[in-house]
């Protein structure tokens, strides 16, 4: 296994290094290419002040040589062996100790790896958020579909999913800032950024004016979590239906109240109505996780509502609120496709096993269908879920290019579209070099994955 | 059943192990917040030291000169420099600081539509920027709003010397930066001095600042520039100087990588100040300036904060601005009409549409000279039959809406370097046809498009910049315009590093872009016919000897009132050659929350970012931070 690892670590060189040399002979070749002229953008320059810039940029960056020594010295730049670099761009003596210098950003006019150590973690925190959210919601409802295949939940989630699954992310980014976000309609949500100017001056968890009114906001937290969850786990069918169409309709009633006061006119009808189906079909759905899920975070959203119209005084909602605030939109648009996706694969892939030789076996030797699906059917269709993930990582990187711009997030993928729209040479090969290294990383990470969850791979 | 339980302890361990984590985590990242607070907190209570320790020296002196009997002489200056500030920038300050809902406190929340590299003057290149330094570093002079005359700001007055080669200023004693230090006269040679510096990443502004022989600090209060030769801007460029302390920057020419590496170094004696002079990032996604509590105006600034947030896409921005999360909102003119009709927007908002004297004016270039030989355009009657084919007037109504002026020349209109008897060149086929034809051009193959003596037909390609809406809209609707009078011409819209190879290759027919303008506006690099060289801004290949020798004289001439008849002269030339077919200056149209009061037009544009800060919050719209 350790030689295993050691053999595909020792791939990756040669792959990164195709990576860096195409990406840079597509720069170079590029309408407009990189020269120190196009460095030079503003267009109100004395031409002095131009030829002394474009002096400038030469003797930094080597522009003026042509492209294939630029690449060697690039290469030579961000391998941790090779020959000194000199403050006026000569060479200098061989060494193998130098470090990597993945050199400086021409735009910014900083270090790249300050610039990455920047963005990353902020795309990172996205991507981690989302990728936990799309497995668990993708397996619930995957799981779900296929054990009643072509009941109501099969068909009504597929027709769901295929629907999610089309909508642009662009499209869908901007119509929630314009739903959820804008004093238009309904202002629930912040419309950019990560986190309010107000609450960096704040505490860190949320701030309530007294003892007492933390203990009311407890108390109607726990109760009411403690009756949805309930209802949702043991209620009768017929029950909760009712329920949740009652608190759906309620709910939308409430939204309309928002938008247009408290007098009942035809919109307070139809989103009653709409919120009414809505929450009565998720309160049928037949797997119990999920609902108890979706029942829980209902129940917090209640339970906060509750406790400020009974007179809880919030001071402050504190950073950590704020900043998880700002991250509902985002992951949200970042998940949904993915999620939908996922949620189809894991449908098709349980519905193929479970048809399988080995699950009717199980099944004649009379083990309950529960460990049938949980321990033989399920580990088994992990496998393409599993390569699946693979592709997940660098498909969410792109993906938060688009999140991130709608949402005015500074993340790596806001950073990537800038460096090639502004012909930064360092920071697109470092760019992608990362990226490319993050996918490679994801493909390794995959296939030990499958050497975990199935016995038959090996890789000795 | 027993290994199902067993799973589920296992499960439950698991859960139990990440959540202490994830509670860890949050503690740590809790300390950690409350570790930076306290070093901010640290930092203010040193600077709060070192102001009472500099008080208590001044009071120490101020008994000495009790003791020894000097008073009434101090009082006697004092009083004496207090008479001549009647007539300093603060002037509009004063008159908005006596209204009577004048109130100060909240705060100004602004947007930017894409994201700051770096904040640190000289090394920053942007717009943006630019309008953050302008509110943290002062300069010697500033123009009033008003007369578009130079008043001083941190200069108390000023003298010219004959020949016109040097200017001495003298400064205000009571100005200090606003870590405390004062301002004296060495800041400035200092200023000069670090600008002038090769190690420093500043070319651009060590090329506009190399006409400037000298700066040397007479004694503490007096500085004196001596230029290299006569040039019209002398007082421009040094009372725009920005004066940076030498006691911060001085230590970053032993370490330039420092200095030009930086995100935001950000020092100065201005009315508003960074938190932290050395920390700002750009990952914040914002910018943010304090009040400087030691000011040294005599009028301070409304605000207790400027925040600028960082909003790149449209409609984030503008429902951003509805919400009343940010307090200005830039329009494009199909928005801005759009906007106008929104009865909820309006109820709350101000919206202004004014002609900025730094906006500039939009052109088409026609490319006299493509390899060695001379283009159809290199004939006068051509490009002045082009001029008359293009509607600018329609243009205006139809893509602009009517946001917009025709130009008449590279000088603003309300600028004194324009001659007011000259006008714009109307819309006129029959004159153009004549024109043309004047020039040999004719349809003699009779399908509708003209050929030039050589047999050619008359087809051009229009290079333009493909991401302006606006500009695409335009070229379309010209390429009608002219195919009326028999000449095809081909738009090619164009990315902008490409359109810039283009230009440095003089690889086009012919070309719309923009200049900027301001209010007394150099044409040497784009009309002197010395600047046609390889990557002058003279792309178009365009020469006469006669406006040549007007350029030379007018840079070359002191003296505003004869300088000013030069420019007229240079304009008419432009106007009868037309180089370029000037098209339009836009307005700028912006919305403005109704909160902000004392807003106006001025010569100079709208007041809401001027500085001294003229703008602020009457008590009962402040908002509760």
């Amino acid at each position: 296994m350790l030689l295993y690892l050691l053999r595909r670590a020792v791939l990756m060189v040669p792959t990164l290094f195709g990576i860096t040399l195409v990406v840079f002979v597509v720069m170079a070749a590029a309408p407009g290419g990189i020269s120190s002229q196009s460095l030079v953008d503003g267009m109100n320059l004395e031409p002095e002040t131009r030829q002394a810039l474009e002096d400038y940029y030469n003797r930094l960056y080597g522009l003026d040589q042509p492209a294939p020594v630029q690449y060697v010295r690039w290469l030579n730049n961000i391998s941790p062996v090779g020959f000194e670099r000199e403050a006026d761009g000569t060479l200098g003596a061989f060494t193998l100790f130098k470090g990597s210098d993945l050199g400086v950003s021409f735009r910014y006019g900083r270090p790249v790896t300050d610039l990455l150590a920047e963005r990353l973690p902020i795309t990172l925190l996205l991507n981690l958020l989302s990728i936990p959210l799309i497995y668990a919601v993708a397996i619930a409802i995957g799981v779900q579909a296929a054990r009643a295949r072509g009941g109501r939940f099969d068909v009504a989630s597929n027709v769901f999913l295929l629907g999610l699954w089309s909508v642009p992310t662009m499209l869908a980014g901007v119509l929630f800032i314009g739903f959820f976000a804008s004093e238009q309609y309904w202002r629930w949500f912040p419309t950019a950024g990560l986190v309010r100017r107000e609450a960096v001056d704040q505490t860190f968890l949320p701030w309530l004016a007294s003892g007492t009114d933390l203990l009311v906001l407890f108390a109607l937290l726990g109760l009411s979590t403690a009756l949805l969850v309930w209802a949702a786990a043991r209620a009768p069918r017929r029950a909760r239906r009712y329920g949740g169409a009652a608190l759906g309709a309620a709910l939308g009633y409430l939204m309309a109240a928002d938008l247009q006061g408290s007098t009942p006119t035809i919109l307070h009808g139809i989103l009653g109505l709409i919120g009414a189906g809505v929450t009565g079909a998720v309160a049928g759905i037949p797997s119990k996780a999920l609902r108890i899920v979706l029942a829980g975070g209902l129940a917090i959203g209640v339970g906060v509502g509750l406790a400020r119209v009974s007179g809880v005084e919030i001071v402050h909602g504190g950073y950590l609120l704020d900043r998880a605030w700002h991250l509902v939109l985002p992951v949200i648009a970042l998940s949904y496709g993915g999620l939908a996706f996922l949620a189809k694969l894991t449908r098709s892939s349980l519905l193929e096993n479970l048809a399988a030789d080995y699950a009717r076996t199980a099944r004649a030797k009379g083990v309950d269908e529960e460990t049938v699906l949980w321990r033989h059917v399920f580990r088994n269709s992990l496998l393409p879920l599993i390569t699946v993930s693979a592709t997940l990582l660098p498909s969410l990187l792109a993906g938060s290019v688009i999140v991130e711009s709608i949402f005015s997030i500074d993340g790596m993928g806001k950073l990537a579209v800038e460096a090639v729209q502004t012909r930064d040479r360092e920071l697109v090969l470092s760019v992608t070099l990362i990226s490319g290294l993050l996918t490679l990383a994801g493909y390794l990470l995959a296939d030990i994955a499958y050497a975990i969850a199935d016995p038959r791979v090996s890789y000795d | 059943m027993n290994t199902a339980r067993g799973g589920g302890s296992r499960w439950g361990l698991w859960l139990g192990f990440g959540l202490v984590t994830v509670l860890l985590v949050l503690m740590m990242i809790q300390v950690d917040r409350q570790w930076q607070r306290m070093a901010e907190m640290t930092r203010i209570m040193q600077e709060q030291a070192e102001d009472i320790r500099r008080t208590r020296g001044l009071l120490r002196d101020l008994e000495q000169t009790l003791r020894s009997g000097d008073l009434r002489v101090a009082d006697a200056s004092v009083r004496a420099s207090t008479g001549v500030s009647g007539l300093d920038a603060f002037e509009r300050a004063r008159r908005a600081a006596a209204r009577p809902d004048y109130a100060s406190g909240d705060w100004l929340m602004l947007a930017f539509g894409t994201g700051l590299r770096t904040l640190t003057p000289l090394v920053s290149a942007d717009a943006y920027a630019s309008e953050v330094q302008a509110y943290v570093i002062e300069s010697l002079l500033t123009r009033d709003p008003d007369t578009l005359e130079w008043r001083g700001l941190v200069a108390e007055d000023w003298s010219i010397s004959e020949d016109g080669l040097t200017i001495t200023f003298r400064l205000r004693r009571d100005v200090n930066f606003s870590d405390g230090e004062r301002l004296t006269a060495r800041d400035l040679a200092f200023t000069f001095e670090f600008i002038m510096n090769e190690v420093i990443a500043a070319p651009r502004s060590r090329a506009y600042l190399s006409k400037i022989k000298s700066v040397t600090a007479l004694d503490d209060h007096t500085v004196e520039f001596v230029f290299a030769e006569p040039y019209f801007n002398s007082l421009q460029l040094a009372g725009t100087l920005d004066i940076l302390p030498e006691h911060f920057y001085r230590r970053y020419l032993d370490d330039p990588r420092a200095f030009n590496e930086s995100r935001g170094l950000l020092l100065g004696s201005g009315p508003y100040r960074l938190a932290d002079p050395e920390g700002w990032t750009p990952d914040q996604g914002r910018v943010e300036l304090v009040r400087n509590p030691r000011y040294w105006g005599p009028v301070d600034p409304s605000f207790d904060r400027i925040v600028w947030r960082v909003i790149e896409n449209d409609s984030a921005r503008l429902t951003t601005f509805r919400n009343q999360d940010i307090d200005v909102y830039g329009a494009r003119p199909r928005e801005y009409q759009r906007l106008l009709d929104d009865e909820g927007l309006r109820e709350r908002t101000l919206n202004f549409e004014y002609m900025s004297p730094t906006a500039g004016y939009s052109y088409i270039a026609w490319n006299q000279q493509r390899g060695d030989a001379p283009t159809r355009f290199a004939d006068p009657r051509v490009r002045l039959a082009m001029s008359h084919l293009t509607d600018v007037q329609r243009v205006i109504e139809e893509v602009l809406l009517g946001y917009a002026e025709p130009a008449v020349s590279p000088f603003s209109p309300r600028s004194p370097q324009h001659d007011p008897s000259l006008q714009s060149i109307e819309y006129d086929l029959e004159r153009a046809r004549e024109l043309l034809r004047e020039a040999g051009f004719e349809d003699r193959s009779g399908d509708g498009v003209l050929q030039g003596p050589d047999g050619q037909p008359f087809e051009f390609e229009m290079t333009f910049f493909q991401d302006n809406e606006d500009t695409r809209r335009m070229v379309l609707f010209l390429r009608d315009l002219y195919a009326r009078a028999g000449i095809v011409m081909r738009p090619r819209p164009t990315e902008w590093s490409v359109m810039l190879e283009n230009i440095q290759r003089k690889d086009f027919d012919a070309i719309t872009l923009g200049w900027t303008s301001g209010i007394e506006i150099d044409i040497f690099q784009m009309f002197h016919s010395s600047q046609t060289l390889e990557g002058g801004d003279n792309f178009i290949g365009y020469r006469n000897p006669e406006l040549d020798r007007l350029i030379d004289a007018a840079r070359a001439e002191v003296d505003e009132d004869k300088r000013m008849m030069l420019w007229q002269q240079a304009e008419r030339i432009l106007v009868a050659d037309q180089p370029y077919t000037f098209l339009f200056r836009r307005n700028t149209l912006a919305f403005v929350d109704e909160r902000i009061a004392n807003l106006e037009n001025t010569p100079l544009g709208l007041n809401l970012m001027s500085v001294p800060v003229e703008v602020y919050v009457p008590a009962p719209l402040q908002r509760k931070r």
